[in-house]
């Protein structure tokens, strides 16, 4: 499907029409925020069927895959946002504190304004309608740019957004290198930019010029530690699964597999197993694994598997001209392979043998920290062990992905896997200033803020400043003894009141000095 | 005062960034223990030394003593204690409430520290702006590179000294220089920076960023405006509002910058800012002493352009002595929008009061500007005070009081659009500084059924 570029020339004055739309104020209603959560949900809901179109048109997904992850994933956000969007709204009061109690200081959730998106084309409704929906409930306007590589979607957002969002709020601006670094040049309230860590510092520096604010959502090479000690059989399914959802152009695909040396023949058996066991037809004939978004993607991975210097168990072949990649195994990769070069974003799963976990640790930190780190185990220190080493955006033991659904959880990254969470109410907290406000009773300064006041009056400004100034505890960090004292006091009344009830009866101490009797 | 703060070495500078990240990997900072320990280290550090920050204040700013005992010291103090009282609280691990879909992946969000924070602060209040950011990072559990302003050198060197002495000597190091060491620390990986001063410099530190992928906070400043309603009580206002002004003369982010008030209002509050003044200050503050000096010649050069070019009326003041660096209280009446006054943040002892015909056009002034970093209402009115507020966008917004509200703690405290992104204090500040690693643990027993598309095809 074609997609229209936007005229670059137009975009500037998109960009203003969406500013003068914000000024109205129109987006502080939560009525009206909600109506348009609510259109937003009804958008994917009436068009499952086209949006399954557009899936398998951009990437040849599989429609029963597009369904089960990609359109229940994305309805299930948009509607938290309806359902919650005056809760997250509402003010939130400071928690108590005698000092400043009298201040009233309430947190005010506000509209940071214009907000731009920008998201890629491997889960191109996802990742544009997800924080949409953040952006709408939040009260902004949008920009969206979503990617010129997957057009059939693209295309069909540019259709539907206008016919269910208020156009004046909400518009899409589609193109490729041109018209985004046209819009990259206009001022922005916040930016989120899902991709790639070469384009991220491109969005970076033409924020900067601007001072806004940025989320990115990147990737990295997710690794998967394997305790020979796990459920194997359970293990190589869930990462055999994982790694083939949309032919592996995920950021939260297990990219690879770090396996004792010892252990690797048995784990790569398991995985072969898992493989023939989730596709029994060649996918390639059953249409059950998505292929390439596009042919410089097929071409950059067919260079990956083509140098690889391991050993492909099944797998290897690059259709180019339909820009099919097979499920590929490989095992026996060393650090410095072309398959370890790059996030792989290929349904290709090299298997790394190392000594043991320490070994597994050193080879995760030599990178980049990832978006998601996976352990398959079921010893609670071993899991630990890898989770407290190693830094990644996520991390999750014994499967592949679905933590991005689980509820209330920031979900993003950190270091070269990118900044800021965009899930849940993390997304709408993304888009929001937390304008914090006081109120200050008049009565406040004879009541003693008056010694702030020059001329000093000496006793007044003594009094001030010791009511401010906080106690230390002793400095080797011990008990402080007024804590120490309390503590004895409250055990010394306690004894005293317990005391004064068996003396008059009230208190029947047999059965606890039968107890003590038997110790 | 320069020569007598040493600059860092431009060659060491990769070599301390180095060492921090080195540090960082032996894990030492993720014992809750230590990070108090630490923290009760900072507070020592304080209470031990008031009397020689006292002095370095003076020096650098001729802040008077009790300003910076009270507002300075003591407000730095409750946050570094608060950090101390809190870091247990803070860090420790949240389990995410319930679901009946994903309970069984038992999902968890770990508070894990980022790793090595830029700390880059300014002149004007050099104890609270770098100390207060360092207590978050380290009870967020990273290691700092501290970089205090050159401007206010003799602040610099007694944190320089300090430092090492009470905390962990390879937990936060110092580096100390201008442009040049300043442009090197930036060419360096942070996992997070924190810069605090002005927009031109903030979009270097944000480009400088960018080439990293670094998170970055920024506050910033802005013109702070006073909208004053009619009704209020113009004794009380004034006052606060005077108070506010002449903090460190003037040279606070939290500073008052200007007031609008209706036009036939102001005759009458011109004259209670009159009487407040002279109230606070009976005796000539060149002579007391009680209001400071401005940090440099710069600074002083600009302020005197901006008195020389204003065409609104002085009221009282005007006077610039530029040996001292001294520049006295100033009040301007009939200030325009376009006035020279109401270009850029004053950060300076000059009051402008700007007569408008109503609240609305207080309104439309307001946000004629850059979002400011504070917005201020007097009024007891809630229809008056909720207007100004929903029509306008602030970091912050305080009614009848300025400044304190910053200390108001477990409120995040930032700025919007040209006066900064990111929240500081108590614990936005600690949550800045932290990644929010989220986790599950899904068991093997769970049914691999409802969630996965691995139907195998039967055709």
């Amino acid at each position: 499907m074609s997609l229209k570029y936007t005229t670059v020339d137009d975009i500037p004055q998109i960009h203003q029409d969406l500013r003068r739309a914000f000024r109205t104020g129109k987006t502080k209603s939560i009525a009206f925020r909600k109506q348009q959560l609510l259109n937003l949900c009804y958008l994917v809901e009436d068009n499952w069927e086209r949006i399954k179109d557009a899936f398998f048109a951009d990437l040849g997904r599989p429609r029963e895959e597009a369904q089960l992850l990609e359109l229940n994933g994305t309805l299930g956000e948009l509607k938290e946002a309806y359902d919650n969007v005056e809760k997250w709204a509402a003010p939130e009061k400071a928690p108590f504190s005698w000092l400043w109690f009298a201040m009233s200081p309430t947190i005010r959730n506000e509209s940071k304004g214009v907000v731009l998106l920008i998201s890629p084309f491997n889960y191109p409704l996802y990742l544009l309608l997800c924080p949409l929906a953040g952006a709408i409930a939040s009260g902004n306007a949008v920009l969206m740019k979503p990617s010129e590589l997957s057009p059939a979607m693209a295309a069909l957002l540019t259709e539907l957004v206008p016919r269910y969002l208020d156009p004046e709020l909400y518009q899409v601006v589609n193109g490729g290198i041109p018209e985004t670094t046209k819009i990259l040049e206009l001022p922005f309230d916040h930016i989120l930019y899902t991709g790639g860590g070469r384009v991220a510092r491109v969005v970076l520096a033409a924020a900067a010029r601007h001072l806004t604010p940025v989320t990115l959502e990147l990737g990295g090479k997710s690794p998967c530690v394997i305790d020979p000690k796990c459920d194997v059989k359970t293990a190589a399914k869930r990462i055999m699964w994982g790694k083939l959802v949309n032919a592996g152009q995920l950021c939260l695909s297990p990219d690879y597999v770090l396996v004792p040396e010892w252990f690797q023949e048995t784990f790569v058996e398991a995985l072969k197993n898992a493989y023939y066991e989730l596709h029994p037809i060649d996918p390639k004939v059953s249409g059950q694994v998505t292929r390439m978004v596009n042919e410089s993607h097929a071409a950059r991975v067919k260079a990956l598997i083509d140098n690889t210097k391991g050993t492909i168990v099944f797998g290897g072949e690059v259709d180019m001209e339909t820009k099919y990649a097979a499920p590929t195994l490989i095992k026996d990769v060393r650090g410095d392979d072309s398959l370890m070069s790059e996030e792989l974003f290929a349904p290709f799963l090299p298997v790394v043998p190392v000594k043991d976990v320490d070994e597994a640790i050193e080879f995760i930190n030599e990178r980049d920290h990832p978006l998601n780190i996976y352990v398959f185990t079921n010893n609670s220190a071993f899991k630990e062990k890898v989770f407290s080493n190693t830094r990644s955006g996520t991390a999750a033991a014994n499967d592949t992905i679905l933590h991005v659904m689980a509820y209330g959880m920031p979900f993003g990254g950190v270091g070269g896997s990118g900044t800021g969470c965009t899930t849940g109410k993390y997304i709408f907290d993304t888009f929001t200033h937390k304008r914090c406000t006081t109120d200050s009773p008049g009565w406040l300064d004879p009541a003693l803020m008056a010694a702030r006041y020059t001329p000093y009056n000496k006793s007044a400004f003594r009094l001030l400043n010791a009511l401010l100034k906080p106690t230390l505890p002793p400095r080797d960090g011990s008990m402080p003894l007024a804590t120490k004292l309390s503590y004895g006091a409250v055990i010394a009344l306690a004894g005293l009141a317990a005391t004064w009830l068996a003396c008059t009866g009230k208190l029947d101490l047999r059965l606890p000095l039968r107890f003590l009797n038997r110790l | 005062m320069a020569d007598t703060l040493p600059f860092t070495p431009i060659d060491e500078i990769p070599k301390i960034h180095r060492e921090l990240g080195e540090v960082f990997q032996t894990g030492k900072t993720r014992s809750i223990a230590f990070r108090k320990q630490q923290l009760l280290q900072l507070c020592y550090l304080l209470q031990d030394n008031t009397e020689r920050f006292q002095e370095a204040l003076f020096s650098d700013l001729g802040r008077p003593r009790e300003e910076a005992a009270y507002l300075e010291l003591i407000g730095t103090l409750l946050e570094v204690k608060d950090a101390h009282d809190k870091v247990n609280k803070w860090a420790k691990t949240k389990k995410s409430p319930f679901h009946f879909l994903w309970g069984t992946l038992s999902p968890q969000t770990r508070k894990e520290p980022k790793g090595t924070v830029l700390i880059i602060s300014p002149f004007n209040y050099p104890i609270w702006l770098t100390l207060c950011p360092v207590s978050s990072a380290i009870a967020a559990g990273n290691v700092v590179l501290l970089k205090p302003s050159e401007l206010s050198p003799a602040t610099a060197a007694l944190l320089t000294e300090l430092i090492p002495k009470y905390l962990d000597p390879d937990l936060v190091r110092v580096v100390n220089g201008g442009v040049p060491e300043t442009t090197k620390i930036l060419e360096l990986p942070f996992d997070h920076i924190l810069y605090t001063g002005n927009n031109r410099v903030a979009k270097i530190v944000s480009a400088a960023a960018a080439q990293h992928l670094t998170p970055v906070t920024l506050e910033l400043g802005g013109k702070s405006p006073c909208v004053i309603d009619p009704k209020c009580n113009a004794k009380v206002a004034a006052k606060r509002i005077m108070w506010g002004k002449l903090l460190n003369c003037g040279q606070l982010c939290l500073a008052p910058d200007y007031i609008l008030v209706p036009e036939s209002f102001q005759d009458e509050f011109v004259e209670a800012l009159v009487n407040a003044y002279h109230e606070l200050h009976p005796t000539d503050p060149k002579t007391s002493g009680m209001v400071g000096k401005i940090v440099n010649e710069r600074h002083m050069k600009r302020l005197k352009q901006l008195l020389n070019d204003t065409k609104g009326e002085i009221v009282f003041g005007g006077e610039v002595d530029m040996a001292a660096k001294y520049i006295a209280p100033t009040l301007i009446r009939d200030v325009t929008r376009d006035d020279a006054l109401m270009s850029e943040e004053i950060f300076g002892p000059l009051l402008p009061v700007v007569p408008v015909k109503d609240v609305e056009e207080a309104i439309a002034i307001v946000n004629s500007m850059d979002h400011a970093l504070n917005l201020y209402i007097f009024s007891d009115d809630r229809a008056f005070k909720d207007k100004v507020l929903n029509r306008t966008r602030s970091g912050t917004a305080s009614m009848n009081e300025v400044v304190l509200h910053v200390i108001a703690n477990d409120a995040p405290f930032g700025g919007v659009g040209g006066s900064g992104h990111g929240y500081t204090t108590g614990k936005a500040g600690f949550d800045t500084f932290t990644h929010f690693r989220c986790t599950v643990d899904h068991p093997a027993w769970y049914v691999d059924s409802c969630c996965r598309a691995s139907v195998p095809v039967t055709h």
